[in-house]
């Protein structure tokens, strides 16, 4: 959609090169640099939150600064870009037992499976950059991609707590995207599409036409939604692979400057996709709260990011509050608690818009 | 004269009985003083066993110097009952502060030390090595009875030619690694340790750091080991 | 359904760890997940000394005492000074008594304050342990107050201490535990009764008297195990006998007594205990009483031995003192809690998952520098 209209802009302010195939790849890749700059920024500004939303829980004063010197700027603004600085600066060293094409690529990969997923993302009912069909089973493959980064990245760092965290982390995230999968199938069923735009053209209306809303099931699914996207993200309560008092740094225990950069960007990346996903599916997406009442397009992109912000700052709030869960336990809750509970809402989901949906 | 003896000591036991420790602590001779204390422990279990319960939990509540008096006298029992059970281990007669006794049966009185009812000297408080010059070394063993609240010290000398030790590691687990390092320190060899090894130098340092002859080596792996700084005052 | 095993691997944790509270390593077997075999191996902070107090005059043992436990100054102090003065038969006067017991039991605060958040820490709750920090941070200035130092002290002296209290010491201090008292109760919410902090820790790493007191634990430790023992009540010292104060001991209350859940109980139990005390010596604090008063001109202890222990807050600390009735001491041992504390994570951490060998070593509470002295 969106490639389709630049692909035009671009034909009709240089008809010289009209029809050229060159063109349709640059009509590809300038909303591809847009993302980028967005996650990028995002990142940025997440960081800053991060720190100020742990410093208040843990009652300190976080990264503080005067002025616009070279002392984290005023209120510590500048502490994201200095962060950044660093990592970019900093020597990128390859261990020399590591598998060099695999540990390089390791970084890389993960961070495209976080940011293809953006594409599918809608803010706005024309502000997305490929409105596929199937766009919420996109996200859910794409997300996937992380756990092959993740083993990579464990395995070539040739290092045993790296093994571990891989090893870890292939076994949380793959089990923890079927209660995710099927906490999102309750949403599918109501809404008969995959498609990410008529999931949320069918929250239409206000704030008790969401999907939250839509049946007493629904609620249980957020929930198990949520936490299995806490999972799969590798925030605390489940932060095993990286786990840092028991395997040092996990899979990341190697890599620094960049490429460590690079795993940190795709975990802030992820959270917006989980957290972009749970609007969308639950919270009515870029649908204002109030039927009608600050709908324009511009206010589709504050009311989407309202909402992403809003779980993205109950995921920092739970990391700074609760303690780390063992193996064992983690794989009990997804197997023995969520699944069931899952498969169980599926089904009252399926009976209640049999008998009472429209 | 021991009728006389019996009577003092009949008397002394019911003032202690009555709380009041002075006149026995006076006592010059000290085959009396042990006697008259031996019979007020004898007196004050006869006088109340049920109080059994009561009595451990007062025990916190007993003043210092009455603690010190038992003490004592424990230390004589255990070296009169040591003599009896195992005889020749004991060097020396006095066993007023410390029972001093020879390595040979050390791990059966280790033994017999932990299972004793009356002693049952349950916890291993403190191993140390000492070298008391004249080339002998020394271990110490500071046992503590949790049941009964009191404490004995051991004392085993062995030449610094041949300072070997029967291990006691399998009675008191902790005398594992309090041995190993007494071996690490002083090189006394406990036998039959099942993993006596350096615990806090390197695996290949020279020499025992705390034996008063120690010197230090030169070099450990191409670094200079920095001396002692001498004549501080 | 058969139980697979895979080869066995060798992990090093530490020498450089997160975890391990200092320069350990913890030579570990896993089969995947689960932890076949401990072997700790000790020594990286190795500094000699008690060969080192074969060379110095007794008063100059207590800085080397201050750096053995260094989250526990005061108490290290307090220990070797009690063990000289017995030996030297030094009575010191009230006040003296009742500043040693106020240090000491701030010092116990301070360091279970510490040690509960770097186990918060261990389970990956990384909040409590700056909740922890931020309460300790009071009670360093109070003693930076006293002495000008806030992690080695050197305060404690043979038959005194080296400043009197400042002029308002007691209101601060008595502010603090007005403040302190319900910061307790907050963290008890936010971790103690967390389901997740209880689903690491309880029935994990249980401890059974028997084993505990064979392998010499004492303090916390022990007690978590259900054994009520405690010197500053079975053989008091000082002046605690004067002091009304219970010895908390583990009950299993959420799995089974002895468990790291217990351990980390009995120490929050323990600084109520600790506030408790406080309130009472502020309270008798007497005004008058030269600290100098019992200072010896020389230190040369009679020919003799002594044994010495005193509570740390890890445990029994005891000072075994040779004199040959020179200023130097003849041979020092320092048997320290921490160093009996470690030697048992092979008996009661074998077995479990490599998450809760770290939760159980957290548990201990065990600080190298005194380990390795």
């Amino acid at each position: 959609m969106t490639v389709d209209f630049i692909f035009d802009l671009l034909n009709q302010f240089l008809p010289g090169f009209s029809g050229n195939g060159f063109l349709l790849l640059f009509a590809m890749l300038i909303p591809c640099l847009i993302l980028f700059g967005f996650i990028a920024v995002y990142a940025l500004v997440v960081i800053y939150a991060e720190l100020k939303v742990s410093s208040f829980i843990q009652d300190k004063v976080g990264p503080m600064g005067q002025g616009f010197g070279f002392h984290a700027g005023k209120w510590g603004l500048l502490q994201p870009v200095a962060d950044a600085l660093k990592l970019l600066t900093k020597e990128d060293i390859i261990p020399g037992s590591a598998n060099r094409v695999l540990f390089i690529m390791a970084p890389f990969m993960i961070f495209i499976g976080a940011f293809v997923s953006f594409v599918a993302i809608p803010f706005g009912e024309s502000i997305i950059v490929a409105d596929l069909n199937i766009g919420i089973f996109y996200i859910l493959g794409v997300g996937s991609l992380a756990v092959i980064a993740l083993i990579l990245a464990g395995w070539s760092s040739n290092n045993k707590w790296s093994l571990y965290g891989a090893m870890r982390s292939a076994a949380q995230i793959v089990s923890y995207e079927i209660p995710a999968g099927i906490s999102l199938i309750t949403v599918i069923i109501i809404t008969g599409s995959l498609n990410m735009q008529e999931i949320i053209a069918y929250q239409q209306g206000g704030i008790f036409n969401w999907i939250l809303f839509d049946n007493p099931f629904i609620p249980v699914a957020f929930v198990i939604y949520f936490i299995s996207a806490l999972a799969e993200t590798n925030r605390t309560p489940f932060d095993l692979p990286e786990s840092e008092s028991e395997l040092v740094a996990g899979f990341v225990t190697e890599y620094s400057g960049m490429r460590y950069a690079f795993f940190f960007l795709s975990e802030y990346a992820n959270m917006f996709v989980v957290s972009a996903v749970a609007a969308t599916g639950f919270l009515g997406g870029w649908q204002s709260p109030i039927s009608g009442y600050l709908d324009s397009p511009g206010w589709s992109v504050f009311w989407m990011m309202s909402k992403i912000a809003f779980l993205i700052f109950i995921m920092i709030w739970i990391r700074w509050t609760v303690p780390r869960l063992r193996v064992d336990q983690l794989m009990n809750v997804c197997w023995k608690v969520f699944l069931p509970i899952g498969l169980i809402n599926i089904f009252g989901v399926a009976i209640w818009t049999v008998l009472l949906g429209s | 004269m021991n009728e006389d003896q019996d009577k003092l000591i009949a008397e002394l036991v019911e003032k202690g009985l009555a709380g009041d420790m002075e006149p026995i602590n006076e006592i010059e001779d000290r085959v009396l003083r042990s006697k008259a204390k031996a019979a007020l422990v004898k007196a004050k279990r006869s006088a109340k066993p049920q109080e059994t319960e009561d009595h451990v939990k007062q025990v916190s509540d007993k003043s210092s110097i009455d603690d010190k008096s038992l003490s004592e006298n424990l230390n004589e029992n255990i070296g009169e009952m040591v003599n009896e059970k195992f005889p020749g281990s004991l060097v020396n007669e006095n066993t007023e502060t410390h029972i001093q006794l020879t390595p040979d049966h050390w791990f059966e009185i280790a033994g017999w030390l932990k299972s004793e009812p009356s002693l049952s000297f349950d916890s291993l408080q403190c191993q140390t090595g000492i070298d008391i010059g004249e080339n002998t070394l020394e271990a110490r063993y500071n046992l503590h009875s949790m049941k009964h609240n009191h404490c004995t010290e051991i004392r085993i000398s062995v030449s610094i030619n041949k300072p070997v030790i029967p291990s006691v590691e399998q009675i008191w687990r902790i005398a594992d690694w309090f041995e190993r390092e007494t071996y690490d320190m002083l090189g006394i060899e406990f036998s039959d340790h099942r993993d006596l090894r350096r615990i806090l130098l390197p695996d290949d340092w020279e020499g025992w750091p705390l034996r008063k002859d120690y010197q230090v080596q030169e070099t450990y792996h191409g670094i200079e080991v920095p001396k002692m700084k001498e004549g501080w005052e | 359904m058969g139980v697979v095993h895979g080869q066995e691997m060798v992990l090093n944790i530490g020498p450089q760890h997160p975890a391990t509270h200092g320069v350990l390593r913890l030579q570990v077997k896993t089969d995947g997940e689960v932890v076949s075999e401990i072997t700790p191996y000790l020594g990286y902070l190795h500094r000699c000394f008690e060969k080192h107090c074969e060379n110095v005059t007794y008063e100059q043992v207590i800085p080397y005492t201050d750096r053995c436990d260094y989250l526990a100054s005061m108490t290290n102090n307090f220990g070797y000074v009690v063990a000289v003065e017995a030996l030297m038969d030094i009575k010191v006067n009230d006040r003296v008594e009742h500043i040693r017991v106020i240090m000491a039991e701030l010092q116990r605060i301070a360091s279970h304050l510490l040690g509960l958040g770097a186990f918060g820490l261990d389970v990956g709750a990384f909040t409590p342990f700056l909740h922890m920090l931020r309460d300790r941070e009071r009670i360093l200035d109070l003693f930076e107050m006293t002495c000008g130092a806030r992690l080695l002290y050197n305060y404690m002296w043979v038959g005194g201490l080296s400043h009197d209290l400042p002029v308002g010491f007691v209101e601060s201090t008595y502010n603090f535990l007005d403040y302190f008292e319900p910061k307790i109760d907050e963290f008890v919410n936010l971790l103690v009764h967390n389901k997740i902090f209880v689903e690491r820790t309880a029935d994990i790493g249980r401890m059974p008297q028997e084993v505990a007191v064979s392998y010499g634990v004492t303090g916390p430790n022990l007690r978590a195990s259900g054994v009520k023992w405690d010197l500053r009540k079975n053989d008091p010292y000082s002046i605690y006998k004067s002091f009304e104060f219970d010895v908390p001991v583990g009950e299993g209350g959420k799995g089974s007594v002895g468990d790291c859940w217990d351990r980390f109980y009995v120490r929050v139990l323990e600084m109520k205990e600790s506030i408790k005390i406080l309130r009472q010596a502020l309270a008798s604090l007497p005004k008058e009483g030269d600290i100098h008063q019992s200072i010896p001109k020389k230190i040369r202890p009679p020919k003799g031995t002594i044994y010495k222990r005193t509570e740390s807050p890890r445990g029994d600390l005891g000072y075994y003192i040779e004199s040959d009735g020179t200023n130097i001491p003849y041979r020092l041992k320092m048997r320290s809690p921490a160093f009996t504390a470690l030697s048992v994570i092979d008996e009661i951490a074998a077995g479990w998952l490599l998450s809760d060998v770290l939760a159980i070593l957290g548990s201990l509470d065990i600080v190298l520098g005194e380990i390795d002295r």
